[in-house]
């Protein structure tokens, strides 16, 4: 196990070098000018080229990308243009932020889709299934956007019971900044459940058709024990798989929700760096959430071991 | 609320979050914020478009950015209520020589930094110095610049090599502001080492997209007088002015109406209705505020030919493009005088050609120019929704009129990028914000994408700039416009109006272009 993990992350090492290299490429390519946003649009030509001097960004391309790789080869991401702090600050600022909300969200998630998809595939071809995946549909279909917009409309303006968007007041403890986050946990759990749903299901299906389930059934066994030790344990794999898919996506990709809502988190950071071009933070950021993603993968197939123990590394 | 109140809600969840592994202790400390706000100074929330791109007001011309950093820094001079020019850091109107070329401007005593020291010609001096070497107001103002220097401990002079009328108004600006800060703060050309002002409010902390926090300067020295506009006696009666960014809409307006923020800024014309009909909040319009221009590329291409810009000027209905950005008639004039009415520079003769459509102007002034089908690149973003809408119509006017048009539509960066290569676009939407005086407008610098620069121009704005008389100059302004409307560097679409949205509660707050929130007070 351990010459794997040490063979995974020197193929993390590498990943990591060419999303570095792909982003820094993908950042500069695209038009666009930090200094130009910077300035507003009262100004001239002669003040950006200016500001883009005192930036470094005239710079040929090469230089900047070397002095780039140097700068993360020293585990340092380099300073914001617009945010006036590191990079890692910046980052580690919303990390609490994207932590908490991923983890709710995933939860909620969870919740509803690994139930609903255990009893769906229980029940197959009857009521219960044909209404679970129907809604299912429906949950994936409805944009997060809409749901989010809803919540706040009923949940927030209308009854008041969570705030409408923030992360709370500076003077807020964690409680209440995870109230502030109820409702995008929702908004994004939702249509991510009906895809955990639909894998559970699926997968649930699969493993009920073997043999030694049929046998279990013959023994006598209760059908709650049926379901949940001998088929749910061999089912878990696809399940493992979806849900860490499901993180390492809602990591970076709660955009919208973070939009809607408001939420300083760690899309919202790359979207805002992305639309006034502030490249240190395009960079650090999409090298930090692939690290993650890395990591979650590499979590994924760990834990494939822990529930099926004839996989082996 | 019915059946279930929100303090058994919030039990409820608490407990439930509480029961989800969360410590009693935690528990123990759930405060809202209105809770939170009780026990200590008062705070009123403000949900602004977004993240400001700086809170240095010296470099940048940003809206955003002055409506911040208004609070913390001030300038020389300001606009009261009627955007005539008043004292702020000065004592009193600037004493001019009688050549136009020198300004003597006496200072306020007893004014102090947040840092507690007090402001000293020394001060003014370096911050002004500073202004012409950073801020792009201050760079047009450079050249003039013979010296700026103390006189004595109380009074600063600058001595022009010619007389520049407007340079009153520059000093007086909020944005590309010559913010007065401390001597030891300034390092060169660049941005400030710290942000240290003289205003009734100070930066406490800035989380960039979650909220930037300004208290109460408790030295604060404020002008005196009736307060009026920007000008007169400034209190900070609230405590905490806490900016929020919320680039969603939608979501300020929700925000507001569920009392979440006391003042939500730039909302959609369409909900107007949604604020008039709730409870506890109150709709605020504020005229005048901005105008949509579609500026065109003077210099190069199809567009350096004034018969075609004036092709463009006759072949677009600016109604129809307000409409289609704006929706509701109630925030929008189809106004061609660039200074709306009510206001000094207003002129509305000189301003004809504006609604001048005859059938066939445009094909005729087309032919005339000898317009062979030339793609008409136009910029445009989806970033600012009406600028988008407007330009959609546009592109319709246009080509029915004979045009053919290459409608770019790109994110605000790359636009705002691209418009300084002359060779890369034909024209370009923007907008911009009421400036109470007119050498402020950017079209007018020859310097600015677009780059409006013909002899006829650039000795009327000369000759507007050297005139010192305001009935002389409002004489030299109308020249200016009818060359703007007889060259079309631009089309000014027309005047529109800012919504934004109040809680009851905050009391004293006076509608501007660039809000401020000193003299308010929050009852309840």
């Amino acid at each position: 196990m351990l010459v794997y993990i040490v063979r995974r992350f020197a193929g993390m090492m590498v990943v990591m070098l060419l999303v570095a290299m792909v982003v820094f490429v993908i950042a500069r390519v695209v038009p666009g000018d930090p200094a130009a946003v910077m300035l507003g649009s009262a100004a001239t030509p002669e003040d950006i080229a200016a500001l883009r001097g005192r930036l470094g960004l005239d710079e040929p391309l090469l230089t900047q990308f070397l002095l780039y790789l140097g700068q993360i080869i020293r585990f340092d991401l380099g300073e914001s243009i617009f945010l006036n702090r590191p990079v890692a600050q910046a980052l580690a600022e919303r990390s609490e932020l994207t932590g908490l909300l991923t983890m709710m969200s995933v939860g909620i998630a969870m919740l509803i889709g690994v139930p609903v998809g255990i009893l769906s595939a229980a029940k197959r071809g009857g009521l219960i299934d044909q209404t679970a995946v129907g809604l299912a549909m429906l949950a994936a279909s409805i944009p997060s956007f809409w749901i989010g917009l809803t919540l706040i409309k009923y949940l927030a303006v209308d009854h008041a019971w969570f705030p409408v968007a923030g992360y709370g007041p500076p003077e807020a403890d964690l409680l209440e900044r995870m109230r502030h986050l109820v409702l995008p946990a929702i908004a994004l759990g939702i249509p991510n459940s009906a895809l955990i749903l639909r894998f559970t299901r699926t997968s649930m299906l699969d493993v009920m058709s073997h043999d030694y389930v049929r046998t279990a059934r013959a023994k006598g066994l209760p059908p709650l024990v049926v379901v949940l030790k001998h088929a749910l344990r061999n089912a878990m794999i696809p399940i493992l798989t979806v849900i860490g898919l499901t993180t390492a996506v809602m990591i970076a990709g709660a955009i919208v929700t973070e939009t809607v809502f408001g939420l300083p988190g760690v899309g919202n950071l790359i979207v805002s760096a992305v639309l006034r071009r502030d490249y240190p933070v395009i960079q650090g950021a999409l090298l930090v959430v692939s690290a993650i993603y890395v990591l979650i993968n590499l979590t994924v197939d760990l834990l494939y071991a822990v529930v099926d123990p004839r996989v082996r590394y | 609320m019915t059946g279930i109140t929100r303090r058994l809600f919030n039990t409820a969840l608490g407990t439930t979050l509480a029961a989800g592994g969360l410590s009693s202790g935690i528990l123990g400390t759930w405060t809202t914020p209105a809770q939170a706000q009780q026990g200590g100074a008062s705070v009123v929330t403000v949900a602004t478009i977004g993240e400001p791109p700086t809170l240095d007001p010296v470099g940048t011309t940003s809206d955003l950015v002055s409506i911040i950093t208004q609070h913390m820094f001030e300038t020389l001079f300001t606009f009261d209520g009627e955007w005539k020019l008043a004292p702020l850091v000065a004592s009193a109107l600037p004493q001019v020589s009688a050549d136009g070329k020198t300004y003597t401007i006496p200072l306020r005593s007893g004014v102090t930094f947040h840092d507690g020291s007090t402001v000293t010609a020394d001060d003014v001096v370096a911050s002004l110095d500073h202004w012409t070497k950073a801020s792009p107001r201050g760079k047009t103002v450079a050249p003039l610049v013979e010296s700026i220097a103390a006189k004595g401990s109380d009074a600063v002079v600058i001595a022009l090599k010619e007389p520049f009328a407007p340079l009153t108004a520059l000093l007086a600006m909020n944005n590309g502001a010559a913010a007065i800060v401390p001597k030891s703060v300034i390092d060169g050309p660049g941005a400030l080492k710290s942000l240290i002002g003289t205003g009734p409010y100070k930066l406490l902390e800035h989380k960039p997209d979650q909220y930037i926090r300004l208290v109460r300067h408790d030295g604060y020295a404020s002008p005196t007088g009736a307060p009026s506009g920007y000008a007169g006696s400034r209190k900070a009666v609230i405590g905490e002015v806490r900016f929020v960014p919320v680039p969603n809409a939608t979501t300020r307006v929700s925000g507001v109406l569920a009392g979440q923020y006391q003042f939500a800024d730039s909302l959609p014309a369409e909900t107007l209705p949604r604020i008039k009909d709730a409870a506890g909040v109150k709709p605020v319009i504020v005229k005048p505020f901005g105008f949509p221009l579609m500026i065109m590329n003077t210099k190069t291409g199809v567009m350096a030919n004034q018969k075609i810009r004036q092709a463009v000027l006759a072949a677009l209905e600016p109604n129809d493009m307000l409409l289609a950005g704006f929706g509701d008639p109630a925030f929008v004039q189809a106004e061609g005088s660039i200074y709306a009415q009510g206001t000094p520079y207003y002129d509305a003769a000189s301003a004809k050609p504006y609604s001048d459509h005859a059938a066939g102007k445009a094909a005729d002034l087309l032919k005339a120019a000898g317009y062979k089908g030339e793609p008409i690149r136009i910029m445009t973003s989806v970033q600012y929704e009406f600028l988008y809408k407007m330009s959609m119509v546009a592109q319709a006017q246009l080509e029915m009129a004979g045009f053919k048009v290459d409608l770019q539509v790109l994110d605000w960066a790359t636009l705002l990028q691209r418009r300084g290569d002359e060779k890369a676009w034909d024209a370009f939407f923007t907008y911009h914000t009421f400036v109470p005086e007119p050498s402020l407008i950017t079209v007018l610098n020859p310097s600015y994408p677009g780059w409006w620069d013909s002899p006829a121009k650039r000795e009327a704005l000369a000759a507007f700039n050297r005139e010192m008389d305001p009935a002389a100059r409002k004489a030299k302004w109308v020249t200016l416009q009818t060359l703007f409307y007889s060259e079309v560097p631009s089309i000014k679409v027309g005047d529109f109006y800012n919504l934004a949205a109040s809680s009851d509660k905050l009391t004293g707050y006076t509608p501007t272009p660039w809000p401020f929130f000193w003299n308010t007070d929050l009852k309840g």
